[in-house]
């Protein structure tokens, strides 16, 4: 591939919102996320100046790590970054603090709300503070208890709260989870974190289709025939496997990812730009969206497990020979699904959403299929002709694709397929930001766009309630299919889409 | 937004207790609030268009400090009236001078310090501190003092309050008191100083207020344009965070070029520019240089040749050559022109050309105009056979104080990298 040179008056020209002075306060410091996703992402603003100065981060963990030590991992963490930044780095680590905290003990708090008062005077934060909640699930709503209780939260305009996915494990856990934030800290306050959100391109769905005119007068029943959502991954379930047993790929992936972009690609065109009429029509249109089939849910369902496969030279573990995995599992990490959405827009097309570990290559992508040409005045190429597709690529090479029919040169006029592509990376002289960038800086500046509200929670998981019973009261109509590694999961999902007539896209 | 007053009205101290009075307040009065942990925002607000055009009896009362859009209309009417070009802007200092060259004595309220834009106060400064120049040299030094906490929001606590001070007075006055700055300007916090005014006001006055670490906000487009670069160049130079707004300004400038450029297809061409002009308003260059300054530090161009050249315009123009990294020249012009209806202030960009000439590929001429100005003078002559990209640049609508907001609300202890880079190259391309 050619290399693309970049745009040097592209540089430094962003015109970015500017974060205001404040303290982020990161509970589960010495977890992975911190230093893997958070510390990196925040060392990036400040690279980018977008971090003012009067900025400061508080790592809290259970553990006695001194500020001196706290710096010294987030340091060795990113000693490949560092190697190029050393100023910037040094500037940085300045603001880098520790605190050991148990969200369990009162005096921790109360200590803990001491430090932050220190740290605003030594670094003139303004007493403004995001908290970011990088611990275990059930510590959500005890910590935010916490917060509450040591009146931390108790300044709309000056606290916030980010919660990691996920927000609970089914409806009824969601809704008790929600009540418990909701009666600590304000809506406005509360960043449900989605990292899928802070993608280019899928906040560019929202774009594509209003601010241009061509895309929204199809984009509807009357055109589109059906909707494709994939994300595949090409490992396996690594060190997670602790987490990923009791959860699966429907509550890893599609209960938030893939549920968040079906609502983008589905909603209706807000009133205006602003986070909540964006928020609403979100929820409205989860709360239209229902399984294909509710009554018989496992006819619109495929779940499946990836077993031993790759190849002679490099062979990959079955799920259950991987560490950590019950030999028995039934934990699915392939599942394959058909969705309505009962609204006058999207009546009668199907949206198939799927997810899966160890398939053949990494990929996020929407693919809007249209329907075919009334009658088929020319041959095609391939036999038939090829529907036109537009494909929204979330990653990675974000961008845009659209399939049409064109001549094929020579005598006669026989049709076949083209693209018409667009690449982020190539189009703008500069990658795109990491999704932890975009987020941290739109929770540190309290715009709540790109988070989920409590009723798009809520919604996301009524719409599988249907499965997750069924999962839970009798698995064996939802039985998971195995699926050689590297391959595109069980034949069951090519099954379900052959019933309508279709293929998955192979990307 | 409306501007906002402060919520009590100021105490008139005598000056030597205006120190005492602000700790007492803290520590007594206000028991139990140590007051917002900001920043301090000391303004150098002499008004002097305001205050001459409120003593002539064109606009009303009271002086505030803020841009009005009744000051600039009749700043506008009142050009025509002075022995200067059509083209000076409404904010151009001399306008001002030659308003003072007339006669008038209507009296008004002086409320400069005590009308704060509520995107400033929305950022809670703990001490908004004003130096107010009055016309009058000698009048006597008047130091008001005001607390302010801002109205708690429902559900909200710990309300951050602040102070606000006003030092009003003849230059003299002022000048025998600066002493009085330091004490009220927490070391502790962030400060920064907005010489609200031309860089040609006497220099000790600056000096005094604006020492480092301070983070200084400047207008580089108010002064003689060899004293404003000279200056952001010997303040940068020295580690100080400098902001200017007139670099500000040039933000959708930058964006459009860079606009043209983000086609991969377009990107080689910026290795082969050949030519850049730029037009500016008046004979006012500081603008332009900062523009064609950044272009050249973003392309790597090293400076040959620069020299003033006569032109039939309002000032001189710029010639200049620069090299390219693979040792091409570039020529460039900067043009002033006349405007009969200026922007408000001096030096504003008309337009740009920048021709590139690719190998292998057919010339590329690049023109970006504002919407008020056209660029006639750019499209003219020779470019049938180039590939032409035209667009034209929006003008920011911001007034100074939301450019200020912006600053205040997520500043920098240094200068902004680009501007940092542009300003060496702007007054080295400034002949003489």
């Amino acid at each position: 591939m050619t290399a693309i040179l970049t745009n040097p008056l592209r540089v430094g020209l962003r015109q970015e919102r500017v974060i205001s002075p404040q303290c982020i306060v990161i509970f589960g410091a010495s977890g992975d996320l911190t230093h893997r996703k958070l510390i990196p992402a925040l060392f990036e603003l400040f690279r980018q100046r977008r971090l003012p100065s009067e900025f400061a981060v508080l790592g809290c963990a259970r553990r006695p790590w001194s500020d001196e030590e706290f710096r010294e991992k987030m340091g060795a963490a990113l000693a490949d970054e560092i190697a190029s930044h050393r100023t910037a780095w040094e500037q940085f680590a300045q603001g880098l603090f520790y605190e050991p905290v148990d969200l369990q003990q009162q005096e921790h708090l109360v200590r803990l709300g001491q430090r932050l008062e220190v740290i605003d005077r030594l670094r003139a934060t303004r007493g403004n503070r995001t908290f970011y909640l990088s611990v275990s699930p059930e510590f959500y709503g005890s910590g935010c208890r916490a917060l509450a209780g040591a009146g931390l939260l108790a300044d709309p305009e000056r606290s916030r709260v980010v919660i990691e996915k996920p927000f609970g494990r089914d409806y009824a856990s969601a809704q008790a989870l929600n009540k418990v934030v909701q009666a600590c800290a304000k809506e406005s306050q509360v960043f449900r974190i989605d990292h899928y959100l802070g993608k280019e391109t899928v906040q560019n769905i929202l774009v594509l289709r209003f601010a241009n005119t061509i895309f929204e007068p199809i984009w509807n029943r009357n055109y589109i025939s059906s909707v494709q959502i994939t994300a595949a991954e090409t490992v396996g379930v690594e060190e997670r496997a602790g987490y990923y047993e009791s959860s699966g790929a429907l509550r890893d992936m599609v209960q938030n990812h893939l549920t968040q972009i079906l609502a983008l690609t589905a909603m209706e065109a807000p009133g205006r730009f602003d986070p909540e009429a964006i928020r609403n029509e979100k929820a409205k249109v989860l709360q239209s969206a229902r399984l294909a089939n509710e009554d018989e849910p496992w006819k619109c369902c495929v779940r499946g497990q990836y077993a031993a496969g790759g190849s002679l030279a490099r062979p990959l573990p079955g799920y259950r020979h991987e560490p950590g995995v019950n030999t028995n599992s039934t934990t699915e990490t392939y599942v394959a699904m058909k969705v309505a959405i009962n609204n006058w827009r999207w009546q009668g097309v199907p949206f198939y959403l799927r997810t899966g570990k160890r398939l053949p290559k990494r990929l996020s992508e929407v693919v809007l299929t249209f329907r075919e040409a009334p009658v088929h005045l020319f041959d095609a190429a391939g036999g038939a002709p090829t529907p036109n597709q537009l494909i929204l690529r979330i990653q990675p090479d974000e961008g845009a694709e659209f399939k049409f029919e064109v001549k094929a040169p020579g005598s006669g006029m026989r049709s076949r397929p083209v693209d018409m592509a667009f690449s982020y990376d190539e189009s703008f002289g500069e990658p795109s930001d990491e999704g932890y960038v975009r987020l941290l800086a739109d929770a540190m500046l309290g715009d709540p766009t790109l988070f989920t509200r409590s009723d798009e929670v809520e919604a996301a998981w009524r719409l599988y309630t249907p499965l997750l019973a069924l999962i839970e009261e009798s698995p064996w109509q939802l039985p998971v299919h195995p699926y050689e590694a590297r391959t595109w999961g069980p034949a069951a999902a090519d099954g379900m889409l052959a019933d309508d007539g279709l293929i998955w896209r192979r990307p | 937004m409306a501007p906002q007053l402060t919520l009590q009205a100021p105490l008139d101290l005598p000056p030597e207790e205006v120190t005492p009075y602000l700790q007492r307040l803290w520590t007594h009065d206000l028991e139990g609030s140590t007051g917002a942990a900001t920043f301090t925002l000391l303004v150098w607000e002499p008004s002097w268009l305001e205050q001459q055009m409120v003593r002539l009896g064109r606009v009303d009362g009271p002086i505030t400090g803020l841009l009005r859009k009744e000051l600039l209309e009749a700043a506008r009417m009142a050009v025509p009236e002075t022995d200067l070009p059509q083209s000076t802007a409404p904010m151009d200092p001399r306008l001002a001078w030659a308003m003072g060259q007339k006669g008038g004595d209507h009296k008004s309220q002086d409320l400069r310090g005590q009308f704060v834009e509520s995107a400033i106060s929305a950022h809670m400064p703990r001490r908004l501190i004003t130096l107010a120049p009055t016309l009058d040299a000698g009048h006597p030094l008047e130091t008001l003092v005001a607390a302010y906490c801002p109205l708690p929001e429902e559900g909200g606590a710990g309300a951050a309050c602040g102070d606000v001070v006003v030092l009003r007075g003849g230059m003299g006055a002022l000048k025998q008191n600066l002493d009085l700055i330091q004490p009220l300007v927490d070391d502790s916090l962030p400060c920064w100083v907005w010489w609200n005014s031309s860089l040609d006001e006497p220099s000790e006055m600056l000096e005094a207020l604006a020492p480092l670490p301070r983070r200084l906000v400047i207008d580089s487009s108010l002064g003689e344009p060899r004293r404003c670069l000279d200056l952001m160049l010997d303040r940068i130079s020295a580690g100080q965070a400098v902001n200017d707004l007139n670099w500000l300004r040039l933000r959708t400038w930058r964006e459009s070029l860079a606009m043209v450029f983000d086609p991969p297809s377009r990107r080689d061409a910026l290795g082969h520019v050949v030519q850049l002009d730029i037009d500016v308003e008046g004979d006012h260059p500081v603008k332009g240089l900062l523009l064609a300054a950044w272009i050249a530090d973003r392309l790597g161009w090293h400076l040959v040749s620069s020299y003033m050249v006569e032109v039939d315009g309002p000032g001189k123009g710029i010639t200049a050559e620069f090299e390219r990294t693979d040792g091409v020249g570039v020529q460039f012009t900067l043009m002033p022109l006349p405007m009969g209806a200026p922007k408000t202030h001096p030096g504003a960009i008309v337009g740009m050309r920048l021709i590139c000439e690719p190998e292998h590929r057919p010339p590329l001429c690049v023109i970006l105009c504002s919407e008020s100005g056209g660029c006639m003078r750019l499209e003219s002559g020779g470019m049938a056979s180039m590939e032409l990209a035209e667009d034209v640049v929006p003008l920011p609508e911001e007034s100074e104080e939301m450019e200020m907001a912006r600053l205040l609300s997520g500043g920098h202890n240094s200068t902004a990298p680009l501007l940092a880079a542009a300003v060496p190259v702007a007054a080295s391309l400034l002949p003489g």
